[in-house]
Protein backbone atom coordinates (compact mmCIF):
# COMPACT_ATOMS: atom_id res chain seq x y z
CA UNK A 1 0.00 0.00 0.00
CA UNK A 2 1.37 3.10 -1.24
CA UNK A 3 -0.54 5.15 0.09
CA UNK A 4 -1.80 5.65 4.20
CA UNK A 5 -5.29 5.76 3.57
CA UNK A 6 -6.82 7.71 6.80
CA UNK A 7 -9.80 5.96 8.67
CA UNK A 8 -12.17 7.88 10.96
CA UNK A 9 -13.66 5.25 13.43
CA UNK A 10 -16.16 6.13 15.96
CA UNK A 11 -17.57 3.86 18.78
CA UNK A 12 -18.64 4.59 22.07
CA UNK A 13 -17.50 1.25 23.17
CA UNK A 14 -14.08 2.25 24.46
CA UNK A 15 -12.65 -1.91 24.33
CA UNK A 16 -14.02 -1.97 20.95
CA UNK A 17 -12.38 1.02 19.20
CA UNK A 18 -9.01 0.34 20.95
CA UNK A 19 -8.89 -2.96 19.41
CA UNK A 20 -10.31 -1.24 16.24
CA UNK A 21 -7.37 1.48 16.09
CA UNK A 22 -4.52 -1.40 17.14
CA UNK A 23 -5.85 -3.46 14.61
CA UNK A 24 -5.88 -1.00 11.24
CA UNK A 25 -2.89 1.36 12.84
CA UNK A 26 -0.89 -2.03 12.42
CA UNK A 27 -2.18 -2.76 9.03
CA UNK A 28 -0.64 0.50 8.23
CA UNK A 29 -3.51 2.74 7.95
CA UNK A 30 -3.69 6.17 9.30
CA UNK A 31 -6.58 5.82 11.90
CA UNK A 32 -8.32 8.80 13.78
CA UNK A 33 -10.85 7.47 16.91
CA UNK A 34 -14.32 9.30 18.24
CA UNK A 35 -16.09 7.90 21.08
CA UNK A 36 -19.55 9.44 20.12
CA UNK A 37 -21.05 11.18 16.77
CA UNK A 38 -20.47 14.42 18.17
CA UNK A 39 -16.70 14.32 18.66
CA UNK A 40 -16.40 12.46 14.58
CA UNK A 41 -18.95 15.35 13.73
CA UNK A 42 -16.34 18.04 14.86
CA UNK A 43 -13.08 15.91 13.16
CA UNK A 44 -14.81 15.74 9.86
CA UNK A 45 -15.88 19.55 9.96
CA UNK A 46 -12.13 20.36 11.01
CA UNK A 47 -10.98 18.11 8.48
CA UNK A 48 -13.26 17.87 5.50
CA UNK A 49 -12.74 16.16 3.01
CA UNK A 50 -9.60 14.54 4.72
CA UNK A 51 -10.83 11.33 5.40
CA UNK A 52 -10.84 8.40 3.20
CA UNK A 53 -13.39 6.31 5.08
CA UNK A 54 -15.58 6.25 8.02
CA UNK A 55 -16.53 3.19 10.18
CA UNK A 56 -19.15 3.93 12.52
CA UNK A 57 -21.18 2.13 15.42
CA UNK A 58 -24.78 2.92 14.84
CA UNK A 59 -25.92 3.02 18.49
CA UNK A 60 -24.60 6.11 20.38
CA UNK A 61 -26.33 7.97 22.77
CA UNK A 62 -26.82 11.67 21.56
CA UNK A 63 -25.83 11.38 17.61
CA UNK A 64 -26.10 7.87 16.60
CA UNK A 65 -24.33 6.33 13.93
CA UNK A 66 -27.34 6.51 11.18
CA UNK A 67 -26.94 10.47 12.03
CA UNK A 68 -23.68 10.10 11.14
CA UNK A 69 -23.67 8.49 8.27
CA UNK A 70 -26.73 10.47 7.06
CA UNK A 71 -24.84 13.38 7.64
CA UNK A 72 -21.66 12.01 5.68
CA UNK A 73 -23.56 10.87 2.88
CA UNK A 74 -25.06 14.28 2.57
CA UNK A 75 -22.20 16.88 2.72
CA UNK A 76 -20.01 13.89 0.33
CA UNK A 77 -21.98 11.12 -1.46
CA UNK A 78 -18.74 9.66 -2.27
CA UNK A 79 -17.54 9.02 1.33
CA UNK A 80 -17.54 5.22 1.92
CA UNK A 81 -18.84 4.36 5.16
CA UNK A 82 -18.79 1.04 6.99
CA UNK A 83 -21.63 0.81 9.43
CA UNK A 84 -21.12 -1.66 12.77
CA UNK A 85 -23.72 -2.85 15.05
CA UNK A 86 -24.96 -5.17 17.66
CA UNK A 87 -28.28 -3.93 17.71
CA UNK A 88 -29.71 -6.72 15.20
CA UNK A 89 -32.11 -5.77 12.18
CA UNK A 90 -33.45 -2.51 13.06
CA UNK A 91 -30.50 -0.13 13.26
CA UNK A 92 -28.85 -2.02 10.38
CA UNK A 93 -32.50 -1.52 8.00
CA UNK A 94 -32.02 2.40 8.88
CA UNK A 95 -28.23 2.09 8.63
CA UNK A 96 -28.94 1.04 4.19
CA UNK A 97 -31.74 3.55 4.32
CA UNK A 98 -29.23 6.52 4.78
CA UNK A 99 -26.61 4.71 2.49
CA UNK A 100 -24.20 2.69 4.23
CA UNK A 101 -22.10 1.04 1.81
CA UNK A 102 -21.23 -1.54 4.33
CA UNK A 103 -23.54 -2.96 7.47
CA UNK A 104 -21.46 -5.38 9.34
CA UNK A 105 -23.08 -7.35 12.24
CA UNK A 106 -21.41 -7.55 15.36
CA UNK A 107 -19.41 -10.27 16.00
CA UNK A 108 -17.21 -9.98 13.19
CA UNK A 109 -13.81 -11.05 12.20
CA UNK A 110 -11.43 -8.64 11.80
CA UNK A 111 -10.18 -10.03 8.39
CA UNK A 112 -13.50 -9.30 7.20
CA UNK A 113 -13.45 -5.47 8.02
CA UNK A 114 -10.49 -5.22 6.15
CA UNK A 115 -11.75 -6.91 3.84
CA UNK A 116 -14.36 -4.54 3.30
CA UNK A 117 -12.29 -1.67 3.60
CA UNK A 118 -10.13 -2.90 0.97
CA UNK A 119 -13.17 -3.43 -1.50
CA UNK A 120 -14.46 0.53 -0.63
CA UNK A 121 -11.15 1.87 -1.25
CA UNK A 122 -10.38 -0.33 -4.13
CA UNK A 123 -6.79 -1.58 -2.70
CA UNK B 1 -39.01 34.36 20.32
CA UNK B 2 -38.15 31.39 21.61
CA UNK B 3 -36.04 31.39 25.07
CA UNK B 4 -32.42 30.70 24.99
CA UNK B 5 -31.12 27.67 26.75
CA UNK B 6 -29.86 28.66 29.90
CA UNK B 7 -26.74 26.83 32.01
CA UNK B 8 -22.85 26.48 32.30
CA UNK B 9 -23.73 22.55 33.39
CA UNK B 10 -21.83 19.87 31.25
CA UNK B 11 -25.65 18.67 29.98
CA UNK B 12 -26.26 22.07 28.91
CA UNK B 13 -23.34 23.00 27.62
CA UNK B 14 -23.39 19.24 25.48
CA UNK B 15 -26.71 19.95 24.46
CA UNK B 16 -26.01 23.54 22.61
CA UNK B 17 -23.32 21.51 20.65
CA UNK B 18 -25.43 18.85 19.74
CA UNK B 19 -28.38 21.32 18.74
CA UNK B 20 -25.74 23.35 16.48
CA UNK B 21 -24.43 20.53 14.76
CA UNK B 22 -27.87 18.70 14.13
CA UNK B 23 -30.45 21.05 13.74
CA UNK B 24 -30.41 21.44 9.70
CA UNK B 25 -30.15 17.83 9.11
CA UNK B 26 -34.15 17.60 9.57
CA UNK B 27 -33.32 13.80 11.33
CA UNK B 28 -35.90 12.09 14.02
CA UNK B 29 -34.86 13.21 17.29
CA UNK B 30 -35.92 12.13 21.05
CA UNK B 31 -35.71 14.57 23.90
CA UNK B 32 -35.47 12.92 27.04
CA UNK B 33 -36.33 14.55 30.54
CA UNK B 34 -38.37 14.18 33.83
CA UNK B 35 -41.63 16.50 33.60
CA UNK B 36 -40.87 20.59 33.79
CA UNK B 37 -37.21 20.64 32.86
CA UNK B 38 -37.55 22.17 29.37
CA UNK B 39 -38.14 19.95 26.50
CA UNK B 40 -40.18 21.92 24.52
CA UNK B 41 -37.13 25.30 24.92
CA UNK B 42 -34.66 22.51 23.24
CA UNK B 43 -37.53 21.50 20.59
CA UNK B 44 -37.88 25.12 19.92
CA UNK B 45 -34.20 25.51 19.63
CA UNK B 46 -33.87 23.30 17.14
CA UNK B 47 -36.30 24.32 14.66
CA UNK B 48 -35.46 27.78 15.01
CA UNK B 49 -31.20 26.52 14.12
CA UNK B 50 -33.03 25.05 11.36
CA UNK B 51 -34.09 26.22 7.31
CA UNK B 52 -37.40 24.90 8.52
CA UNK B 53 -37.67 28.43 11.09
CA UNK B 54 -40.34 30.17 9.76
CA UNK B 55 -42.30 27.64 8.92
CA UNK B 56 -45.34 25.76 11.05
CA UNK B 57 -44.44 24.62 14.40
CA UNK B 58 -46.86 22.33 15.59
CA UNK B 59 -47.00 20.94 19.24
CA UNK B 60 -49.57 17.65 19.93
CA UNK B 61 -49.37 16.07 23.29
CA UNK B 62 -50.10 12.48 22.70
CA UNK B 63 -51.02 12.09 26.46
CA UNK B 64 -53.51 15.11 26.43
CA UNK B 65 -55.90 12.99 23.46
CA UNK B 66 -57.86 9.71 23.64
CA UNK B 67 -56.61 7.76 21.56
CA UNK B 68 -59.12 8.05 18.39
CA UNK B 69 -59.08 11.57 18.94
CA UNK B 70 -55.22 11.40 18.55
CA UNK B 71 -55.51 9.74 15.65
CA UNK B 72 -57.87 12.02 13.63
CA UNK B 73 -55.72 14.91 15.24
CA UNK B 74 -52.89 13.83 13.52
CA UNK B 75 -53.70 12.40 10.21
CA UNK B 76 -57.07 14.42 9.69
CA UNK B 77 -60.42 13.49 7.87
CA UNK B 78 -62.73 13.33 5.27
CA UNK B 79 -66.23 14.29 5.58
CA UNK B 80 -68.29 11.13 6.90
CA UNK B 81 -64.77 9.35 8.19
CA UNK B 82 -67.21 8.69 11.38
CA UNK B 83 -70.45 10.11 12.86
CA UNK B 84 -69.64 14.13 13.88
CA UNK B 85 -67.00 13.80 10.73
CA UNK B 86 -69.36 16.96 9.06
CA UNK B 87 -66.50 18.22 7.75
CA UNK B 88 -62.63 17.52 5.72
CA UNK B 89 -60.65 18.35 8.52
CA UNK B 90 -56.74 18.65 8.11
CA UNK B 91 -54.43 16.66 10.63
CA UNK B 92 -51.39 17.85 11.83
CA UNK B 93 -48.75 16.48 9.57
CA UNK B 94 -50.44 18.31 7.04
CA UNK B 95 -50.27 21.41 9.12
CA UNK B 96 -46.94 20.47 9.88
CA UNK B 97 -45.48 19.85 6.55
CA UNK B 98 -42.35 21.93 5.73
CA UNK B 99 -42.00 22.38 9.00
CA UNK B 100 -42.00 20.80 12.51
CA UNK B 101 -44.60 18.48 14.34
CA UNK B 102 -43.26 18.28 18.26
CA UNK B 103 -45.08 14.97 19.67
CA UNK B 104 -45.18 15.22 23.21
CA UNK B 105 -45.44 12.39 25.65
CA UNK B 106 -44.89 10.26 22.79
CA UNK B 107 -44.27 7.31 25.55
CA UNK B 108 -48.62 7.73 26.09
CA UNK B 109 -48.98 6.81 22.32
CA UNK B 110 -50.93 3.43 22.36
CA UNK B 111 -49.50 0.74 20.41
CA UNK B 112 -51.83 0.79 17.43
CA UNK B 113 -51.06 4.15 16.85
CA UNK B 114 -47.47 3.75 17.30
CA UNK B 115 -47.56 1.22 14.25
CA UNK B 116 -49.40 4.26 12.16
CA UNK B 117 -46.90 6.94 12.90
CA UNK B 118 -44.27 4.63 12.19
CA UNK B 119 -45.94 3.88 8.71
CA UNK B 120 -45.58 7.75 7.94
CA UNK B 121 -41.71 7.87 9.41
CA UNK B 122 -41.31 4.99 6.66
CA UNK B 123 -42.57 6.07 3.70
CA UNK B 124 -43.36 9.81 4.47
CA UNK B 125 -46.88 9.55 3.59
CA UNK B 126 -50.13 9.02 5.45
CA UNK B 127 -53.78 8.57 4.57
CA UNK B 128 -56.43 10.92 6.51
CA UNK B 129 -59.24 8.63 7.98
CA UNK B 130 -61.76 7.86 5.53
CA UNK B 131 -59.37 8.73 2.46
CA UNK B 132 -57.82 5.55 0.40
CA UNK B 133 -55.61 8.53 -1.40
CA UNK B 134 -51.85 8.72 0.62
CA UNK B 135 -50.07 12.45 1.22
CA UNK B 136 -46.70 12.91 1.18
CA UNK B 137 -45.51 15.13 4.37
CA UNK B 138 -42.06 16.52 5.30
CA UNK B 139 -42.15 16.72 8.50
CA UNK B 140 -39.57 16.87 10.81
CA UNK B 141 -40.38 14.81 14.16
CA UNK B 142 -39.60 15.90 17.42
CA UNK B 143 -40.70 13.69 20.16
CA UNK B 144 -40.14 13.97 23.69
CA UNK B 145 -41.15 12.18 26.54
CA UNK B 146 -40.46 11.79 30.29
CA UNK B 147 -40.74 7.92 30.05
CA UNK B 148 -37.78 5.67 30.15
CA UNK B 149 -38.31 4.32 26.26
CA UNK B 150 -35.97 1.11 26.75
CA UNK B 151 -38.23 0.14 30.19
CA UNK B 152 -41.34 0.66 27.92
CA UNK B 153 -39.65 -1.34 25.18
CA UNK B 154 -39.35 -4.42 27.78
CA UNK B 155 -42.37 -4.24 29.15
CA UNK B 156 -44.17 -4.64 25.44
CA UNK B 157 -45.44 -0.84 25.65
CA UNK B 158 -43.09 0.54 23.35
CA UNK B 159 -42.60 -0.63 19.59
CA UNK B 160 -38.85 -0.98 19.54
CA UNK B 161 -38.57 -0.45 15.47
CA UNK B 162 -40.37 2.96 16.57
CA UNK B 163 -37.79 3.25 19.43
CA UNK B 164 -34.73 3.35 16.48
CA UNK B 165 -36.55 5.07 13.98
CA UNK B 166 -37.12 7.74 16.31
CA UNK B 167 -33.99 7.65 18.07
CA UNK B 168 -31.57 8.73 15.61
CA UNK B 169 -30.67 12.11 17.48
CA UNK B 170 -31.53 11.60 21.21
CA UNK B 171 -30.90 14.76 23.89
CA UNK B 172 -31.33 14.01 27.44
CA UNK B 173 -31.94 16.87 29.47
CA UNK B 174 -31.09 15.95 33.55
CA UNK B 175 -33.33 17.13 36.17
CA UNK B 176 -32.16 20.48 38.07
CA UNK B 177 -31.07 18.90 41.01
CA UNK B 178 -28.81 16.97 39.35
CA UNK B 179 -27.03 20.39 37.78
CA UNK B 180 -27.52 22.88 40.48
CA UNK B 181 -24.65 25.14 38.88
CA UNK B 182 -27.40 25.91 36.29
CA UNK B 183 -30.01 27.62 39.08
CA UNK B 184 -28.04 31.11 39.95
CA UNK B 185 -27.79 31.63 35.57
CA UNK B 186 -31.71 30.44 35.60
CA UNK B 187 -32.65 32.73 38.54
CA UNK B 188 -30.86 35.82 36.93
CA UNK B 189 -32.53 35.11 33.28
CA UNK B 190 -36.10 34.60 34.80
CA UNK B 191 -36.40 37.67 37.42
CA UNK B 192 -35.37 39.86 34.44
CA UNK B 193 -37.91 38.58 32.10
CA UNK B 194 -40.64 38.51 34.58
CA UNK B 195 -39.69 41.91 36.23
CA UNK B 196 -40.62 43.41 32.73
CA UNK B 197 -43.85 41.09 31.76
CA UNK B 198 -45.12 42.58 35.70
CA UNK B 199 -44.01 45.80 34.83
CA UNK B 200 -41.59 45.97 37.84
CA UNK B 201 -39.55 49.34 38.20
CA UNK B 202 -36.99 47.44 39.37
CA UNK B 203 -35.48 43.78 38.70
CA UNK B 204 -35.22 42.33 42.29
CA UNK B 205 -32.01 40.88 43.43
CA UNK B 206 -32.34 38.24 45.92
CA UNK B 207 -29.47 38.17 48.50
CA UNK B 208 -26.79 35.19 47.86
CA UNK B 209 -28.50 33.26 51.29
CA UNK B 210 -31.60 33.36 49.01
CA UNK B 211 -29.79 32.33 45.60
CA UNK B 212 -27.88 29.71 47.80
CA UNK B 213 -30.88 28.40 49.25
CA UNK B 214 -32.61 28.04 46.01
CA UNK B 215 -29.84 25.83 44.66
CA UNK B 216 -29.52 23.68 47.01
CA UNK B 217 -33.40 22.67 47.17
CA UNK B 218 -33.72 19.62 45.28
CA UNK B 219 -36.76 20.96 42.26
CA UNK B 220 -39.02 18.15 42.49
CA UNK B 221 -40.63 19.88 39.35
CA UNK B 222 -37.84 21.18 37.62
CA UNK B 223 -37.46 24.33 35.70
CA UNK B 224 -41.18 24.79 35.45
CA UNK B 225 -41.18 24.84 39.45
CA UNK B 226 -38.14 27.26 39.65
CA UNK B 227 -40.60 29.80 37.28
CA UNK B 228 -43.25 29.47 38.89
CA UNK B 229 -41.31 30.58 42.55
CA UNK B 230 -39.66 33.49 40.88
CA UNK B 231 -43.15 34.63 39.89
CA UNK B 232 -44.69 34.46 43.38
CA UNK B 233 -41.37 35.75 44.85
CA UNK B 234 -41.86 38.99 42.29
CA UNK B 235 -45.44 39.35 42.96
CA UNK B 236 -45.12 38.84 46.86
CA UNK B 237 -42.00 39.99 47.48
CA UNK B 238 -41.27 37.61 50.50
CA UNK B 239 -38.77 35.36 49.95
CA UNK B 240 -37.87 33.56 53.10
CA UNK B 241 -41.52 33.06 53.52
CA UNK B 242 -41.64 31.04 50.08
CA UNK B 243 -38.30 29.35 51.04
CA UNK B 244 -39.66 28.18 54.49
CA UNK B 245 -43.12 26.85 52.61
CA UNK B 246 -40.62 25.00 49.94
CA UNK B 247 -38.96 23.16 52.84
CA UNK B 248 -41.28 22.48 54.62
CA UNK B 249 -43.74 20.73 51.63
CA UNK B 250 -40.18 19.01 51.13
CA UNK B 251 -40.11 17.70 53.98
CA UNK B 252 -42.90 16.42 53.95
CA UNK B 253 -42.97 14.65 50.84
CA UNK B 254 -39.82 13.18 51.87
CA UNK B 255 -37.72 14.25 48.90
CA UNK B 256 -34.21 14.57 49.89
CA UNK B 257 -31.62 16.37 48.26
CA UNK B 258 -30.86 14.15 45.79
CA UNK B 259 -34.51 13.67 45.13
CA UNK B 260 -35.36 10.26 46.43
CA UNK B 261 -37.53 9.85 48.85
CA UNK B 262 -36.08 8.36 52.61
CA UNK B 263 -36.08 4.75 53.16
CA UNK B 264 -37.73 4.64 55.90
CA UNK B 265 -40.74 6.70 54.04
CA UNK B 266 -40.45 3.87 50.98
CA UNK B 267 -40.25 1.06 53.87
CA UNK B 268 -43.00 1.92 56.45
CA UNK B 269 -43.07 0.76 59.72
CA UNK B 270 -41.50 -2.29 58.59
CA UNK B 271 -38.23 0.26 58.84
CA UNK B 272 -38.35 1.83 62.02
CA UNK B 273 -39.23 -0.80 63.85
CA UNK B 274 -37.18 -4.81 63.68
CA UNK B 275 -39.71 -7.09 64.34
CA UNK B 276 -36.96 -9.68 64.34
CA UNK B 277 -34.77 -8.08 66.55
CA UNK B 278 -34.47 -5.79 69.35
CA UNK B 279 -38.03 -5.09 68.66
CA UNK B 280 -39.64 -8.41 68.80
CA UNK B 281 -43.00 -9.39 71.12
CA UNK B 282 -40.48 -12.01 72.28
CA UNK B 283 -38.39 -9.58 73.91
CA UNK B 284 -39.21 -9.19 77.60
CA UNK B 285 -39.53 -5.54 77.67
CA UNK B 286 -42.13 -5.73 74.83
CA UNK B 287 -45.58 -4.14 75.14
CA UNK B 288 -47.59 -1.93 73.04
CA UNK B 289 -47.01 1.31 74.71
CA UNK B 290 -42.81 0.92 74.63
CA UNK B 291 -43.30 -0.25 70.98
CA UNK B 292 -45.34 3.46 70.91
CA UNK B 293 -42.23 5.00 72.03
CA UNK B 294 -39.75 3.60 70.33
CA UNK B 295 -41.48 4.32 66.32
CA UNK B 296 -42.24 7.35 68.18
CA UNK B 297 -38.71 8.10 69.09
CA UNK B 298 -37.33 6.95 65.97
CA UNK B 299 -39.87 9.01 63.26
CA UNK B 300 -39.11 11.92 65.39
CA UNK B 301 -35.69 11.29 64.69
CA UNK B 302 -35.90 11.05 61.34
CA UNK B 303 -38.48 14.00 60.54
CA UNK B 304 -36.30 16.28 62.81
CA UNK B 305 -32.48 15.52 61.11
CA UNK B 306 -34.33 15.65 58.10
CA UNK B 307 -35.89 19.44 58.44
CA UNK B 308 -32.06 20.34 59.98
CA UNK B 309 -30.45 19.01 57.53
CA UNK B 310 -32.94 21.43 54.59
CA UNK B 311 -32.21 24.49 56.90
CA UNK B 312 -28.57 23.71 57.02
CA UNK B 313 -28.60 23.10 60.91
CA UNK B 314 -30.61 26.37 61.51
CA UNK B 315 -32.49 25.90 64.33
CA UNK B 316 -34.73 28.92 64.39
CA UNK B 317 -36.11 28.02 60.48
CA UNK B 318 -36.59 24.30 61.45
CA UNK B 319 -38.74 25.07 64.39
CA UNK B 320 -40.79 27.27 62.12
CA UNK B 321 -41.35 23.93 59.93
CA UNK B 322 -41.76 21.82 62.74
CA UNK B 323 -44.09 24.45 64.44
CA UNK B 324 -42.49 23.74 67.99
CA UNK B 325 -40.44 26.14 70.26
CA UNK B 326 -36.91 26.25 70.04
CA UNK B 327 -36.46 24.90 73.44
CA UNK B 328 -38.50 21.97 72.51
CA UNK B 329 -36.30 21.74 69.08
CA UNK B 330 -33.10 21.43 71.47
CA UNK B 331 -34.55 19.32 74.04
CA UNK B 332 -35.58 16.46 71.32
CA UNK B 333 -31.96 17.10 69.71
CA UNK B 334 -30.04 16.43 72.78
CA UNK B 335 -33.00 13.64 73.86
CA UNK B 336 -32.62 11.86 70.58
CA UNK B 337 -29.02 12.03 69.78
CA UNK B 338 -29.08 14.25 66.70
CA UNK B 339 -25.58 15.34 65.79
CA UNK B 340 -24.96 17.12 63.01
CA UNK B 341 -23.47 15.99 59.78
CA UNK B 342 -19.47 15.09 59.59
CA UNK B 343 -18.37 18.03 57.38
CA UNK B 344 -16.18 16.42 54.44
CA UNK B 345 -13.56 18.51 54.80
Amino acid sequence: MDKKFRLLVIDDNEEILTSLKSFLSKKSYDVVSASNGLDALKLIEAATDDFDLVITDLVMPNISGVAVTAIIKKQNPKMPVIAITGYGEQPEALAKEVHADIVMEKPFKLDQLEKAIKRLLSI
Amino acid sequence: MSRPIIGVSENIVKIREVINHIADTGLNTVICGESGVGKEVIAQSLYQKSSRNGKPFIKVNCAALPDGLLESELFGYEKGAFTGADRKTRGKFELANKGVLMLDEIGDMSLSLQAKLLHVLQGGAFAPLGSEKEFKTDTWVIAATNHELEKEISEGKFREDLYYRLNIIKIYIQPLRERPEDIPHLIDYYLKEYSLLFNSDKIIQPSDTVIDELTRYPWPGNVRELQNILKRMLVLGDAEKILDEMNSRNSMTGTSSDGSTSDTQAMGYKGILDFNGKDSPDEPTFSLKTIRKTALDRVEKEVISHVLGKTGWNRSKATKILKISYKTLLYKISDLGITPPAKAD
